[in-house]
């Protein structure tokens, strides 16, 4: 580590950069293979989307964006014929930091995985 | 020493040149390689302690090999022991000494900073060669020299080490894993270090069993960990400044603890503790300060120690029952899981300072085993020492008796409070080290150190607190500077799902929907079906053609005929005014055809009767006057029409006896179809006599009368029934119809003053026109004709018959005689008074001068005849010149006053007429002579003439009725001189006679209708031979005529 303040690396490299589009790919594929045909069970989801956070995590940690800290956020709701509407609002540095949603959804269930990855300096 | 300086060549070495480097060297140079590794591990920390451990193992054996002590565990056991003791003994000093320094000595440390930079190149090559020469040397003398020298370099090399630790530390924290199986590796690559693997696998075992507990723990306060291991990090940089003081202490004072050792261990062990701990403080204020002070140092070291003996000695005994206390338990530890967080608890304490301890534990073990290889080489650096550690001793305790109720007293408090707060919290540092601590220290030594360890347990805590705080200072500094560098924004707000209400369609197509199909709008426009079905009938025309033509033509269509008829079928039910009209011609037609047939076969009955009665008659038939308002009437008239001649009319007179009944004081006029005799098609009523009647001309519609009280009236036969007066008697219903149009109402003067003699119509075609054509024109055409009507004062009207295109149901307000809805009406053309002069004179004489008659030329309107009562037929024209002659009188020039009362043209020669008189003569007339062609007198025995007429089919016949009911019937062919038949009426008298027939070429007939005073009428046919014309007739008349003139 170097010690001068003005060395501190604010800027990720750009092969290290978080692209959202291979994050979104990778969500798409594991909800792919881990929901289709899945029915939404009050009982097993609350497990269900846990382990699907660990699983994206896992995958996006792999994909070499270093000194990423990532969060993701897994949603899973029943398909009922409602209206569901979600946002979300980041306080962060726009040049490094982005995130990466998909939504998969069946005839049961939707569901919405965002992964953010924010830079630590 | 000597090896020191090695070490720092060695000191970046990996494991595995490091143990190249040591094959690569003499066994004989084997014990200052263990010197050097032991030295490097306490330089780099747990980590590099860790790497060498197993070295140091072998070291341990090949001590012991070289000793051939079986005996040596128990004697290693000890050391250990003590050992622990001592550094127990040495943290407490140098938590006091830390104190001091951060209170007063922060000079000695802003030097070795300085010193760093200044010398670490420099430094680095010296030191190298000078070590490996003094490697081999190992001089005494020259040792005091080299002092200050390797003083240097080693805090040189420790400020590296240091680095280098740090980034270690963070390199093993990611791979933990992979330096514990270099290390389990390195363990089977050393062969003699079997025994050691077994209890260090062991001790393993319990850490990670620890570690474990540990990590949970862990996990409650991470944040505070990087706190502790930066505190861990500085307090560690500041330890090993001073275990290299120690070091360098220890290593003069092992000469004289190994001298000792022989009486005592123990307390050797003991006072060696205190006289490093003093050195160490000693050397740490006196950095800079030269040998010279330092001997004077060791001189004292050997009488310092004695006196330390005696203090440390309590404290030994409470640490050794502890001791006993702590081994149990960790024997139990190693055993049950259960205990584990208790000991572990107490372990990571051990952990926070513990990086101080276990490397003071190990760098005392190591001295220790130094102590018996140095044992004959450090004997005399004994004296120096020992001066060195009074002198220590001397410092110490002033300072230590000075500050240390106070200090620690707030001290032990901060700790109190830090403990509960990090006291779960552990570094993996302290983890780490806490292994080592396992794996390098026996069991019991362990022990010893956990069971003191709460005395140092507050000072750590405070101190961390400060670093800590520092740590978070730099932190916040550096945070500040990104956020220079950094912007931070709020994102654009980032739609992460939007899923859309489901509409109902859409719901009740998941759920009732087919499934795999899918919903299409198609205008099928299904219920606007529009079906289309030909019902019309196929149109069929039939036409039909011949040839060659015969009848009407060569073609035809059957169709047109068909249509007329529907035509006239809608007229019909449209116009049910005109279907009545209809109805009644066609039933009149059909009754007069059935009435017809009647009486032809009643005729043929009473002919057979009859015949003998009348010899004139071929046949006759009676009109049915029995009707029971007729009954007691005298005809006064008959008259035929001369358009029709099948219409005929008789007037009845108004009953003579007077009665109340309204119908009795009027007089009648019938109209019969002669062929329809048993009723009378119409019924006129008027309240005044009739005086005389006439038809219309041509087709008999209207019927004119004058009357007693001066009036013309006349009636319209076309007038519905319905608007007349009806009255039921018996079964059957009749109408009596009032007069369409009376002159009673015409103020003006020129209507009669007097009862009009004689009603005719004025023919409306000049002489020598067509006769039977052009009345009848005239008539169609409504106003064509006048009426002439004359009373018998002489006054001669003439009216035009107008036909009002439209009746007024209401009434004329103008045409006052009009009745109500009539449509015919006369208006008053002009009036001429026909009496003369002469005649007047003439008349004078005799008798008051009436005219009688009234008679128009039948061929010239022009030309009037009238009978008067002078037995004379006036000659009159109604404008221009008169015509000659004036009169017509008898062939004698005397004047007779008789009545006329007949004159009668002769329907073949209109200028012939016959005259009947009231004295019985009978006159035949031409135009154009006074005198008369023929006279007939005494033809009927005197007896008045009433009618005299022609026969309608030969012209040399006509009829004679005189008063006393005779008739004679005149054939002037057989007889010109009397008449032919004379038949007397002797049983009915008749009261009036007409003749009728037709002269048509089909149906010739002829007869005569006679009015009895009984008031039936009886039609009589003439026999054929009065009938049938004889064609030589014309020229017997002609003849007749010439003849007279």
């Amino acid at each position: 580590m170097v010690e001068g303040s003005d060395s501190y690396l604010i800027r990720p490299n750009h092969q290290h950069k978080f692209k959202p589009t291979i994050v979104k790919e990778y969500i798409h594929e594991i909800l792919r293979e881990r929901l289709s045909g899945v029915l939404y069970d009050p009982e097993s989801v609350p497990e269900l989307t846990r382990s699907l956070a660990e699983t994206v995590k896992d995958k996006v940690k792999n994909a070499g964006f270093d000194k990423y800290k990532l969060v993701v956020q897994v949603i899973i709701g029943e398909q009922r014929g409602q209206g569901v509407k979600m946002t979300s609002k980041c306080l962060w540095d726009a040049d490094t930091d982005n995130y990466a949603a998909d939504v998969f959804m069946n005839e049961s269930l939707f569901c919405l995985v965002a992964v953010f990855g924010s830079y630590y300096y | 020493m000597q090896s020191e300086k090695k070490l720092t060549k060695e000191d970046t070495w990996r494991p595995a040149e490091l143990r190249r480097h040591i094959r690569d060297k003499d066994s004989s140079e084997r014990y200052s390689r263990h010197r050097e590794d032991t030295d490097r591990r306490q330089r780099e920390g747990e980590s590099m302690e860790r790497r060498h451990r197993d070295p140091d193992r072998e070291k341990l054996k090949e001590k012991k090999l070289r000793h051939g002590d079986t005996g040596d565990r128990y004697a290693e056991q000890k050391k250990d022991r003590s050992y622990d003791r001592r550094s127990e003994k040495d943290r407490e000093r140098r938590g006091e000494e830390e104190r001091k320094k951060q209170v007063g000595d922060a000079r000695n440390y802003r030097e070795t900073i300085l010193d760093k930079e200044d010398f670490r190149e420099r430094e680095k090559q010296k030191d190298r060669h000078k070590d490996k020469e003094k490697d081999r040397e190992k001089v005494r003398e020259r040792h005091s020299e080299d002092w200050e020298r390797r003083r240097e370099d080693r805090e040189k090399e420790r400020r590296r080490e240091e680095r280098e630790k740090e980034h270690r530390r963070e390199r093993r924290r990611h791979d933990e894993s992979e330096v514990r199986r270099d290390q389990t590796e390195k363990l089977h690559r050393e062969p003699g270090d079997r025994q050691h693997r077994g209890t260090h696998d062991d001790r393993r075992r319990d850490k990670d069993i620890q570690e474990a507990n540990r990590r949970s723990e862990q996990s409650e306060d991470r944040d505070k960990k990087q706190e502790h291991r930066r505190n861990n990090e500085e307090r560690e940089r500041r330890h090993k400044e001073r275990r290299h003081h120690d070091e360098k202490d220890e290593r003069e004072s092992k000469e004289r603890r190994e001298i000792k050792k022989t009486d005592d261990e123990v307390r050797n062990s003991h006072g060696n503790r205190k006289q490093t701990e003093r050195e160490k403080q000693k050397e740490r204020h006196k950095k800079e300060e030269e040998g010279a002070e330092r001997r004077h140092k060791d001189r004292g070291h050997s009488e310092v120690a004695k006196e330390d003996l005696e203090r440390d000695h309590g404290e030994k005994r409470s640490s050794r029952k502890s001791q006993s206390d702590k081994s149990l338990r960790h024997e139990k530890m190693e055993e049950e899981t259960k205990d584990d967080v208790a000991v572990s608890k107490q372990q990571m304490m051990d952990g926070k300072n513990g990086g101080e301890h276990v490397e003071k534990a190990e760098l005392a073990e190591e001295e220790y085993e130094e102590d018996f290889e140095d044992y004959e080489e450090d004997f005399e650096d004994l004296d120096e020492s020992a001066e060195e550690t009074e002198d220590e001793v001397h410092d110490g305790k002033e300072e230590q008796t000075a500050q240390p109720s106070k200090e620690i007293e707030s001290i032990r408090r901060a700790m109190a409070e830090e403990n509960e707060r990090a006291g779960t919290a552990q570094s993996r540092r302290s983890i780490d080290r806490e292994e080592e601590e396992h794996v390098s220290k026996g069991s019991e030594r362990n022990q010893s150190k956990i069971s003191r360890h709460g005395k140092f347990i507050d000072f750590v805590a405070a101190k961390q607190r400060e670093v800590s705080q520092k740590a978070a200072a730099k932190q916040k500094k550096r945070g500040a500077e990104l956020l220079h560098l950094i912007d931070l924004d709020f994102s654009l707000t980032c739609s992460l799902l939007d899923i859309p209400p489901v509409s109902e369609y859409e719901m009740y197509i998941k759920s009732f929907g087919n499934a795999n199909t899918k919903q299409a709008y198609v205008q099928c426009n299904e219920d606007n079906t529009d079906r289309d079905v030909q019902t019309e009938e196929i149109e069929i025309c039939e036409k039909w053609t011949q040839h060659p033509p015969e009848f009407s033509g060569a073609c035809g269509d059957t169709n047109f005929s068909l249509e007329a008829q529907d035509k006239t079928r809608d007229e019909l039910i449209l116009d049910s005014q005109q279907l009545m009209s209809f109805l009644d011609s066609a039933s009149q037609v059909m009754v007069v055809l059935l009435e017809e047939d009647q009486a032809e076969k009643k005729s043929l009955r009473k002919l057979t009767t009859q015949t003998d009665s009348l010899s004139f008659s071929d046949g006759s038939l009676q009109l049915n006057t029995t009707l029971p308002f007729l009954s007691g009437r005298q005809i006064s008239l008959v008259h035929f029409s001369p358009g029709q001649k099948h219409t005929m009319l008789s007037v009845h007179m108004p009953k003579v006896q007077a009665s109340t009944a309204h119908l009795d004081s009027c007089s009648m006029v019938c109209v019969w179809n002669i062929w329809e005799p048993s009723r009378p098609q119409k019924i006129f009523i008027y309240e005044a006599e009739i005086q005389c009647c006439c038809f219309s001309p041509g087709k008999s519609t209207l019927v004119f009368a004058g009357t007693q009280v001066g009036s013309v009236v006349l009636w319209d036969l076309r007038e519905n029934s319905s608007n007349h007066y009806r009255l039921k008697i018996g079964e059957d219903e009749w109408t009596f119809r009032n007069p369409t149009f009376s002159t009673d109402a015409v103020m003006s003067s020129p209507s009669h003053a007097s009862p009009v003699a004689s009603v005719e119509v004025i023919p409306s075609f000049v002489a020598g026109g067509l006769r039977a054509e052009v009345p009848l024109l005239a008539f169609e055409e409504g106003l064509s004709f006048q009426l002439a009507s004359l009373d018998e004062s002489g006054m001669l009207n003439i009216w035009v018959v107008v036909e009002l295109p439209k009746g007024n149901e209401a009434g004329s307000l103008t045409d006052l005689g009009l009745r109500p809805g009539g449509k015919v009406k006369l208006l008053h053309s002009s009036s001429l008074l026909t009496v003369q002069r002469p005649l007047l004179k003439v008349a004078g004489t005799a008798r008051p001068f009436q005219t009688l008659l009234l008679k128009y030329h039948p061929t010239d309107s022009n030309q009037f005849f009238i009978g008067t009562n002078l037995g004379l037929v006036s000659h009159g024209t109604s404008h221009g010149l008169k015509t000659p002659p004036q009169f017509y009188g008898f062939q004698e020039v005397e004047e007779r006053t008789v009545d006329i009362n007949s004159i009668h043209f002769s329907p073949f020669r209109p200028n012939l007429f016959l005259v009947g008189c009231a004295d019985g003569s009978i006159r035949l007339h031409t135009v154009n002579h006074e005198q008369p062609v023929a006279e007939w007198k005494n033809s009927t025995a005197g007896e008045p003439v009433i009618s005299a007429q022609w026969a309608q089919t030969r012209p040399a016949v006509f009829c004679v009725l005189d008063a006393a009911s005779n008739l004679h019937i005149w054939d002037m062919m057989k007889d010109d001189a009397q008449p032919l038949i004379t038949k007397k009426m002797s049983t009915d008298g008749v009261t009036a006679m007409a003749v009728f027939g037709d002269s048509g070429h089909q149906n010739t007939y002829s007869g005569i209708a006679l009015a009895h005073e009984s008031g039936k009428i009886e039609l009589h046919y003439f026999t054929p031979t009065l009938t049938v014309l004889n064609p030589t007739e014309e020229g017997k008349l002609e003849s007749i005529m010439t003849e007279a003139f």
